[in-house]
């Protein structure tokens, strides 16, 4: 079953490809569906105690010890199925306004989510790295072939940014954190053989650790990676050019789910398997995080193109959620899981919703829009919400997210919880900007105000319900979560949960 | 007889091949020089096979001459090709494929 | 049903009022989503009633219930659930919170009458009203919390509700942040409660904190000074106050709803509610009496000179509030309660009142343009007069009783609390004062031109322009609507602010000391541990208190009468005197400035600096240097790349005469 949800978005991409243009994104669209109804039953059927479920093991490269090795446990659970949901989305929203050379986009589309799923779903270390960097190719496509030139910042005396040279740009600054990522793969599974025989299966790596000098270095080969595909600061110079030529569909896809993947990567393989260093390095990742945090919101803050103010407001949730997971205590990383899920939820139809905007007001320069609630009551609705979402507003999942986040945080390190909710300010001032340069106030001439369209308004619809279906009950992913989460801490010698509920 | 002495000449000819390709600016030298080379290894393997009593070696021969005998006529073919094209004959100056 | 079944049902009607109003908004004809409002607002006061009957059917003693309706978020050790907790001070407060937004709801059906987001406003009102209930009624912290931010998100909303005007929206921006703030104070406090006492859950961390805190032990003194920083934004008290005055950028209903019912209470029913925390820390407690006594003078004065008709009671309710938080602070729980409710009838009838004239204004709200109302407008003017004298503290009106209550309690504590005496008195002669500039400005005098006009039937109707900006308003959507509504016209004007004009002559008769004590008695059930509940001030010194009071009120409005009426030249000669002092006080003592200078402007130019250099310089830096790691690499390869056919042949030679040499030397 798992090989059907992670293998079909992929071939109903290249189906789509056989079928005329018009058809061809409805095609499209049984991929990611099927998927999602798959990982529907995955979740459905989950049962919390059980470790690494549906997996798949098979001999793959014997000469090399890699196997293709697959599972879902509570880490990756709930990703899976916000990748599904978003892909599912972002195809449905392609298939209604379709893109010049549609096929080949829709094409990109498939790929990309299966290189995604099987990021998330991969168990073998070597396959991990595969998808990981299977991931930037369709993306290379989708940015560089469909991406749209964008002026620049004319208050910065910048001048136009073109497709091209930006997502050289960003291909190369990743492909570097990942080939660091490979090569330290690689080091890890010889180092741990010893001479016997390969094996890059985590649960093999988890059980035999590395000698804790090896620990450091290849830590922070994997934390190259990672930090970089976040992006964390300092390492988002790619992210500003990127995110203004990106065709936004496929960006909302890239920052909902793709930004997770490295998140993900700190849990799924760093903390198991590198505990010392993961211990050793603990603050100096937390000092990332928290400048993340504190930077991303100033620079969000400032920026007057919507896209931007979207992108570095990522830079600042995921600040939040490395945060948490380098808390190294369960509240935390359970908070980071449900993070990632919240953050992904807000910031896709976030974007959606800046393709509209930028439709009416033909920029996305925020202090160019204004009053478009006037006619779009509708919109505007949707918009506030996604919006108090995401600054993280009491009674959304985002704050429980937040809130265990900063619990256990602040039970570790109490400073660093002190100067992120710094970061919960500037968050609500930072998004209610955004909110508000669009739709309130007096509305310039040249903006037409109109209500969003049922199909397009559809599709944020069934997002923002997700917004609000988890903000009332969160519970559900930090349930399921739990007991994966405290297995990947397992070995960092913080297991001890806080008793705090028994005392 | 001893094989040495085919040996001997076998590795002249094919330093004369080799000095040949690397200082001669003509392609057509150039793919003259490669045929002295190739049939300096003909001759050193018909010595072999002759001294050991194993067929085998005059049988590599045959091949090897026939692949020579393909080469050249593809090689001629191109530098004739180039010449109607005007192209200049001189293998310093045809060098598109630099990095 | 159960006391916490009513709890739910409290809850669930406003929600499902904003929600018909909210999805049905394009379908509902005409005023129905006020009605809809009003009508959820209603039931759910029957429920806060039905609410009280339980509670009062059991002995004092056990008037504490909670109900749970699921697991919120509980994994890894921390437990919150989706559940109430029902006592004698929720009911209470529900009680207020229902009646009195009912009260709005009703007038804002004619109030709001010709404005087109008739139906958004609803939403929005209900909406506030259930945030408020859920803050209320919270179980546990971290659902007080959600309701606390609900209730600065709605006050956003409405604040902003005429979202076509740069100064709505600001104010409502500043409104959201200040109070994300004290969000941010009050996470940080749970997270303390976390760590020391192990539970999120009210009654568990009142059992708890005694256990586990000493007396004025730090971990106590830290959790109490974050919730009062969430208390303080909420209650508008110094220094995060100035988001109340720019409130007045909402329709007037809402400043109303803010002011009386729902969102600055919060502040003061906060402190209320971990009350055992707080005296487990009296050094914080002594912080907020004495920051809401510093209040209550500093926004008396400002009151003075405001000329802004809604700015000068959105001062006195900052004032009055102070009062409130004096009296939770120094522990006279239900005196500051008992304020809380008089409050809340005379501020919400003085804000009906005071739509009425704007209404007739035509939404101006400068007082100087105003006089003479008394003959235009007798019933508006009649009640205004009733709320300004209770505000006042007029002998035998509400708010004469309750002010006194907190300040004789103070007396009684004796040693240095009688500060809060000496100042509660002198700010009660400052609201006497100002209350009556308000009262004789608009009532007495010579009918300004609004005013005659009126008297011969026809409601003035200007162009409208942003009395802030004196930009032209655009009345494309909603502002301010086409026609003024004004409470001698409006049958649901007339009967909201003929009852709460009611309450506010009449609710203080719940307490007099020494023949009723109906509040506090009820409130014994949540109090009745406190180590103050046994401190009751002698029936004399209370009398002597209401004596002292009722003389101060009497001197404040016969000056307010003198300066107004008499000789209304007076001010404009004290202006014209102290000329320096009269600047600052209309400059707000300078906290906007303040505000601006020591955070917002620092925040934008480390953004701005971020922008230019670090990003240009540093995080750029970082992908050049990434890139030119990779062109280095292509340089070095690419060399070897030459096209030289001699120099591909040379480097196989070579290579085949080194492995050549290297078998060679092998054997």
């Amino acid at each position: 079953m798992i090989q059907v949800l992670l293998w079909a978005p992929l071939a109903a991409g290249l189906l789509a490809a056989a079928f005329p243009r018009r058809s061809a994104g409805w095609v499209a669209l049984i991929g990611p569906l099927v998927s999602l109804v798959l990982a529907i039953v995955v979740v459905a059927e989950f049962d919390s105690g059980a470790g690494l479920q549906h997996t798949v093991d098979e001999s793959w490269i014997p000469d090399l010890g890699v196997r293709y090795q697959l599972g879902v446990d509570g880490i990756s659970l709930f990703l899976v199925l916000l990748t599904t949901v978003l892909w599912v989305a972002a195809t449905a929203w392609s298939a209604i306004n379709p893109p010049e050379r549609a096929r080949t986009w829709l094409l990109m589309f498939g790929l990309a989510e299966t290189a995604v799923l099987g990021a998330f779903l991969a168990q073998d270390l070597i396959l991990f790295v595969l998808f990981f960097d299977l991931m930037l190719i369709p993306f290379y496509f989708l940015f560089g072939v469909w991406g749209e030139e964008h002026p620049g910042r004319a208050e910065e005396d910048e001048g136009p940014i073109r497709p091209q040279p930006a997502v050289t740009k960003m291909i190369i600054y990743t492909l570097v954190g990942s080939l660091l990522m490979l090569a330290g793969a690689i080091a890890t599974g010889i180092l741990a053989a010893d001479g016997g025989d390969l094996t890059y299966s985590m649960e093999a790596l988890r059980n035999d650790p590395l000698r804790t000098g090896s620990q450091y270095w290849i830590f922070w080969f994997f934390a190259a990676a990672f930090l970089v595909k976040m992006p964390a600061f300092p390492l988002h110079g790619w992210m500003p050019d990127a995110y203004r030529i990106a065709p936004l569909p496929a960006l909302a896809l890239f920052s909902g789910v793709l930004s997770k993947v490295g998140a993900y990567g700190f849990l799924r393989v760093v903390l198991p398997i590198f505990p010392d260093a993961t211990s050793h390095f603990q603050e100096v990742i937390l000092l990332v995080a928290v400048v993340s945090i504190l930077y991303g919101s100033v620079m969000a803050f400032t920026q007057t193109s919507a896209r931007l103010v979207a992108g570095y407001s990522s830079v600042a949730q995921l600040g939040f959620i490395t945060l948490g997971i380098f808390s190294l205590r369960p509240d935390g990383a359970d908070g980071a899981v449900l993070q990632m899920v919240n953050h992904g939820l807000v910031v896709a139809p976030l974007l959606l919703i800046v393709v509209i905007l930028a439709a009416r007001a033909g920029t996305d320069d925020i202090t160019r829009m204004g009053g478009l609630a006037m006619r779009a009551p509708v919109l505007a609705a949707m918009f506030l919400i996604v919006t108090m979402a995401l600054l993280a507003m009491p009674g959304s999942a985002n704050f429980i997210g937040e809130f265990y986040i900063l619990n256990g945080v602040f039970q570790e390190k109490i400073v660093y919880a002190f100067v992120a909710s710094v970061g919960i300010v500037l968050a609500a001032y930072y998004s209610l900007r955004l909110f508000q340069a669009a739709m309130h106030n007096r509305k310039p001439e040249a903006i037409e105000s109109r209500e969003i369209g049922w199909r397009e308004g559809g599709v944020i619809a069934a997002l923002t319900a997700c917004i609000v279906a988890l903000a009332l009950w969160p519970g559900l992913i930090l349930d399921r979560a739990e007991d994966s989460v405290k297995g990947q801490l397992a070995a960092t010698g913080e297991q001890a949960p806080t008793q705090v509920a028994q005392r | 007889m001893d094989i040495t002495w085919y040996l001997v000449l076998s590795a002249l000819l094919f330093a004369v091949g080799v000095t040949g390709v690397l200082l001669r600016r003509s392609p057509l030298v150039i793919l003259l020089c490669l045929e002295l080379m190739l049939n300096a290894g003909n001759l050193a393997l018909l010595a072999f096979s002759r001294s050991l009593g194993d067929q085998d070696g005059q049988v590599f021969a045959l091949i090897v001459m026939v692949i020579a005998a393909c080469e050249v006529v593809v090689g001629l073919g191109i530098i004739v090709a180039a010449y109607r094209r005007r192209i200049p004959l001189n293998v310093d100056e045809l060098r598109t494929l630099r990095g | 049903m159960s006391a916490t079944a009513y709890g739910w049902l409290v809850l669930a009607f406003p929600l499902a009022g904003a929600l018909i109003n909210g999805i049905g908004f394009r379908w509902l004809p005409g005023r129905s989503p006020g009605w809809i409002g009003t009508a959820a607002i209603g039931l759910s006061f029957l429920s806060a009633l039905g609410m009280l009957v339980q509670v009062l059917d059991v002995g004092t003693d056990e008037r504490t219930f909670t109900s749970s309706l699921y697991d919120y978020a509980s994994a890894a050790g921390i437990d919150i659930q989706m559940n109430i907790l029902v006592d004698p001070l929720s009911t209470f407060m529900c009680l207020i919170v229902t009646g009195v937004s009912m009260l709005i709801h009703l007038y804002s059906v004619s109030y709001m009458t010709s404005d087109r987001g008739f139906a958004r406003f609803f939403t929005y009102l209900n909406f506030f009203v259930f945030s408020m209930l859920l803050l209320v009624l919270a179980g546990n912290l971290v659902l007080l919390i959600v309701g606390w931010a609900f209730v600065g998100f709605a006050s956003y909303a409405l604040i902003s509700y005429w979202y076509r005007r740069g100064t709505a929206t600001g104010a409502g921006m500043k409104a959201f942040v200040i109070n994300v703030v004290g969000d941010v104070g009050m996470v940080l406090a749970a997270l303390f409660v976390i760590r020391e006492l192990g539970t999120l859950d009210l009654i568990g961390i009142f059992e708890e904190a005694p256990n586990e805190f000493t007396t004025n032990e730090g971990v106590a003194i830290a959790i109490c000074c974050l919730l009062m920083v969430g208390a303080f934004a909420k209650s508008a008290q110094v220094p995060l106050h100035t988001w109340l005055p720019d409130a007045m950028e909402g329709p007037t209903p809402v400043s109303a709803l803010i002011h009386a019912a729902t969102m600055v209470t919060a502040g003061v029913y906060l402190i209320a509610r971990f009350w055992p925390v707080f005296e487990l820390a009296p050094t914080a407690a002594d912080i907020v009496a004495v920051v809401g006594l510093v209040t209550l003078l500093i926004a008396a004065t400002i009151a003075l000179v405001v000329t802004d008709l809604k700015r000068i009671i959105a001062y006195s309710t900052i004032s009055q509030i102070g009062y409130m938080i004096v009296g939770v602070g120094i522990g006279a729980y239900s005196a500051g309660l008992f304020h809380l409710l008089t409050h809340a009838f005379f501020k919400a009838l003085l804000f009906m009142a005071a739509g009425s004239v704007i209404g007739a204004m035509a939404n101006r709200q400068d007082i100087d343009l105003m006089s003479g109302f008394r003959r235009a407008m007798p019933f508006t003017s009649a009640l205004l007069i009733i709320g300004a004298l209770s505000l006042a503290a007029f002998p035998l009106t509400a708010g004469f009783f309750s002010k006194d209550e907190i300040l004789v309690f103070a007396a009684d504590r004796g040693g240095w609390y009688w500060v809060f005496v000496i100042g509660g008195y002198l700010g009660a002669l400052l609201t006497a004062f100002y209350s009556f500039r308000i009262g004789f400005r608009v009532v007495a005098g010579e009918p300004c031109t609004e005013a005659r006009e009126l008297e011969r039937g026809h409601i003035h109707h200007a162009e409208p322009e942003n009395p802030a900006t004196g930009e032209r308003e655009d009345t494309d959507i909603g502002f301010p609507g086409p026609t003024h509504q004004i409470a001698e016209r409006e049958w649901p004007m007339k009967v909201a602010m003929s009852i709460l004009g009611f309450g506010a002559l009449f609710a203080g008769f719940l307490q007099i000391p020494g023949v009723t004590d109906v509040i506090e008695t009820f409130l014994e059930g949540t109090f009745e541990e406190s180590k103050y509940h046994d401190t009751v001030p002698s029936e004399s010194a209370a009398w002597t208190g209401l004596a002292i009071g009722g003389v101060i009120a009497i001197v404040g409005v016969a000056i307010a009468y003198y300066m107004y009426v008499m000789r209304p030249g007076v001010s404009a000669g004290l202006i014209r005197r102290f000329r320096r002092l009269h600047d600052f006080l209309e400059r707000k003592w300078y906290f906007d400035e303040g505000i601006d200078l020591l955070f917002v402007r620092p925040t934008l130019a480390v953004g701005r600096w971020a922008n230019a250099t670090f990003e240009r310089y540093v995080v750029q830096g970082l992908v050049a240097g990434a890139t030119q790691l990779t062109k280095g690499a292509n340089a070095g390869v690419r060399g070897a790349q030459s096209g030289y056919l001699r120099s591909y042949a040379l480097l196989l030679v070579s290579g085949f005469a080194g492995l050549a040499l290297y078998f060679l030397l092998q054997t």
